[in-house]
């Protein structure tokens, strides 16, 4: 056994976005990026590792829209006309710049890219993604959590019951459906956590999840061993705690590692700095400013004046960059092992999409890690159920209140910006529940009206998009995001009480939106 | 049975257990298990010869079951491919072009609910939320001559619980004056870890002094900010681990200067090469 354990876990989500009623809908085009610059790269990072016989272990949480969006055939040949679009760019690209010695490599780095993401989408996977995961999950290299059905930020609606069951229950079933088991684990979306929500997850059998050291730290009673092992709340709920000094080196804006002048900078793209005579003969959205993928400029510094991106230079500064990590955290477990019973653990949580499609050299950084961590021997790399088999008995502690947001509470999800939300949120739960007591032993088309009205109240509570109107990004959809579910949900209990049923409408919204076909709108009935 | 009743239909080929037979040879799916009561999943689950603890969560009760049935992750991940194929068929009649479901312009979210209510949200350590409603006819009717209801928030500090709890007139609180049109309002908590509720209350007109409480919140708790225990007594060793886990830089209270960050600075073997 090495001086300690290291315990990464990435937090795989996207928003639920489909549109198939337009030909192309921008905001798919976040799930395609995301799906071309971090999942497959992640997943040939994996194949990689395997391959070279590398004992990597991680844990990593889909989320149930995030299964629904890979298993979603319609948004499976949406990616796929998008990757032929970016070949299509890339070729042009070649034309362009291809005989230029800075950004020739750049224009075939990216075409590389999505040619392999296509071969490996189409040929390797069949489309079937979920199933790429699912054989490094059955092998026990990749352990798999699930999270809040619509990523709803649950502290907030702690005081709704019945809607943090929902979010738990229908996620719980979105797993099973898509690996054939139950999680262990449960990622709280935005690490928010409330006392309160252990026993929601107990009560579904999960083992564990994850808090953040403040949330930890404040808890009762305070933790002995700080963040360097997880505690056990009263009802057998597992909580690990984030390690600071892991997160920071790599999330810190200003001076976390994504920020070094030698990686790619992710602002400068083609989309914006080309005329749009040009681009629109290659876009998919002609006339519109948008992200290409195609970015050809190094982080450089704060100033407008970018230098070219260098692709070995960039490699060879993420490949260090793995290095310190690994000796910064293995600084910090010599200096805590004397003083605890076990080996220490350090549990760095990370969104995924950091990997790749922020930081274009993370998955070289997170490789290169668990290469060194193997080669070493001093840490070694555990998922986070593997730590608990190794350690099962923990100091009994209920953490406190918590989240990974700014200042470690509610306010980036509760402020001027999006607080409007809760009042419809709320009271479209109370009504959920209201109809579930109500019509509790429907069928037919009045219980597929039902489960439309649960999937339209579980979309309500999406944390992302209260996020984007405080961040100002994208503010105006996100606040449609919100509304168009509001105002689904306000017609069917419209029409269930006034027993007028629009089939049309509810089937063609059962279309859209199609995620969690299993859903039983039962759960929203009041617990006696 | 509907078609979305087929989906994740467990391969055919295998699968020739007992549970077949208590299903008149359909085949076992999970939504069909999904909707046998508790009583009935465990009734089953007792058929096939599980010996299964009472109190189990439905999920786990349906784990159980499905796992008795032996087949490999292959086969559960090709059933997946033929219900994405059934759901497929489901709305095969239906062209994607028809699908406009957005709400018209003349559909608009209501600001309101028109029913008398409050709620808190606690946001953080000094913040809570608070929205609420009051109907146009009570607020008809508690408008006086001077045309206002008199609306206040009374935001009120509970201490202690059932036979503990303070009487109701020994409690602290305060008061916060809002227009008859607001509704939401975020306050100042006078400190962290704070348990309350607050009555959304209208005075009377007519009686000064008296006032009538038209709803009442859900009882909230702020976040305290400090530590539940002092790490002293935590047991050797606790003081310096929660140091180098980093707590002085996390805004706690009387944390800042608790614990010099010697170890921290001599722990960190790369900070220095960050820097180049």
């Amino acid at each position: 056994m090495g001086s300690g354990y290291l315990a990464l876990v990435l937090n795989a989500h996207m928003p639920f976005v489909r549109r198939p009623e337009y030909p192309r809908f921008l905001e798919e085009r976040w799930f395609f990026e995301t799906l071309s610059e971090t999942y497959l790269p992640l997943l040939r990072m994996f194949r990689s590792l395997e391959a070279d016989g590398v004992p990597f272990h991680l844990t990593m949480s889909v989320s149930p829209t995030l299964a629904a969006m890979l298993g979603d055939k319609v948004l499976g040949d949406r990616y796929v006309e998008y990757l032929n679009a970016q070949l299509r760019l890339a070729a042009a690209e070649e034309e362009r710049v291809g005989a230029d010695p800075a950004f020739g490599p750049l224009v075939r780095m990216y075409g590389a890219l999505y040619r392999a993401d296509k071969d490996d989408f189409l040929e390797l996977y069949n489309r079937d993604v979920l199933g790429a995961f699912d054989y490094f999950y059955k092998k026990g290299r990749v352990e798999l959590m699930t999270s809040g059905a619509t990523h709803a930020f649950l502290p907030i609606f702690r005081d709704s019951q019945e809607a943090v069951i929902a979010q738990v229950e229908t996620a719980i079933i979105s797993h099973r459906k898509a690996f054939g088991k139950n999680p262990a684990g449960f990622w709280l979306p935005q690490l928010g956590w409330y006392s309160g929500v252990a026993e929601v997850l107990r009560a579904y059998n999960v083992q564990y999840t994850i808090v953040t050291t403040k949330g930890a730290v404040l808890g009762d009673p305070t933790p002995r061993y700080g963040s360097f092992a997880p505690v056990e709340c009263p009802s057998g709920l597992v909580a690990f705690i984030r390690d600071a000094g892991g997160t920071d080196a790599v999330w810190s804006e200003a001076s976390g590692y994504p920020a070094d002048p030698a990686y790619r900078d992710f602002y400068r793209d083609i989309g914006f700095d080309l005329p749009a005579e040009y681009l629109n003969g290659h876009l998919e959205e002609p006339g519109e400013r948008i992200f290409t993928g195609f970015k050809y400029w190094a982080v450089t510094g704060r100033s407008d004046e970018k230098r070219p991106y260098d692709s070995v230079a960039a490699r060879a500064r993420a490949i260090k960059h793995a290095e310190l990590f690994m000796a910064e955290r293995l600084a910090s477990a010599q200096a805590a092992s004397p003083l605890m019973d076990r080996p220490p653990l350090m549990v760095c949580p990370f969104d995924a999409e950091l990997f790749g499609h922020w930081w274009f050299e993370g998955p070289i950084f997170l490789e290169t890690l668990f290469r060194k961590v193997a080669e070493a021997g001093a840490l070694e790399a555990v998922t986070l159920g593997e730590y608990l088999r190794a350690h099962p008995t923990n100091q009994v502690s209920t953490p406190e209140f918590s989240s990974w947001g700014d200042g470690g509470f509610a306010e980036v999800w509760l402020d001027g910006s999006n607080d409007w939300i809760y009042r419809h949120a709320t009271k479209a739960v109370e009504r959920m529940s209201e109809l579930a007591e109500r019509f509790p032993d429907e069928s037919g088309l009045r219980e597929r009206i039902l489960n439309q009205a649960a999937r339209e109240v579980l979309l309500t509570m999406c944390s992302d998009w209260a996020l984007l109107m405080r961040a100002g990004r994208s503010s105006g959809f996100a606040r449609q995001q919100v509304e168009a579910p509001i105002l689904n949900f306000a017609r069917i209990y419209d029409m269930l009480c006034s027993n007028t049923v629009s089939t049309e409408w509810v089937t063609k919204l059962e279309k859209r939106n199609n995620l969690f076909p299993s859903i039983n709108y039962r759960m929203f009935r009041k617990k006696r | 049975m509907g078609a979305a009743a087929s989906l994740l239909s467990l391969d055919e080929r295998h699968a020739l257990t007992s549970l077949r037979h208590l299903f008149q040879n359909e085949p076992v799916t999970i939504d069909k298990l999904e909707s046998l009561t508790l009583d009935e999943l465990y009734a089953l689950a007792d058929r096939t010869g599980l010996d299964l603890p009472p109190g189990l969560a439905r999920p786990f009760v349906i784990e159980e079951v499905l796992d008795v049935i032996e087949e490999d992750s292959e086969d559960r991940r090709s059933s997946q491919g033929e219900a994405l194929h059934i759901d497929e068929k489901k709305y095969a009649e239906l062209r994607i072009d028809e699908i406009d479901v957005d709400p018209g312009a003349d559909e608009s979210m209501a600001q309101r609910y028109n029913e008398t209510m409050v709620r808190a949200i606690v946001r953080d350590p000094s913040w809570a939320f608070a929205f609420w409603d009051v109907s146009d006819a009570e607020l008809e009717s508690l408008r006086g001559e001077e045309g206002s209801a008199g609306l206040f928030l009374r935001v009120v500090e509970l201490r202690g619980q059932g036979d503990a709890a303070e009487p109701e007139g020994q409690r602290e609180y305060f008061d916060i004056p809002v227009a008859d049109e607001d509704l939401q309002w975020y306050i100042n908590l006078p400190r962290s870890g704070v348990r309350f509720r607050i009555d959304l209350c209208a005075r009377r007109a007519s009686q000064a002094g008296k006032f009538r409480v038209l709803a009442r919140s859900n009882e909230v708790e702020s976040p305290r900010l400090s530590l539940a225990t002092d790490p002293e007594t935590l047991g050797e060793g606790a003081c310096e681990l929660l140091s180098l886990s980093g707590v002085e830089e996390l805004a706690i209270e009387g944390c800042a200067d608790a614990n010099p960050r010697r170890i921290l600075q001599s722990g960190s073997a790369g900070a220095a090469d960050r820097a180049d």
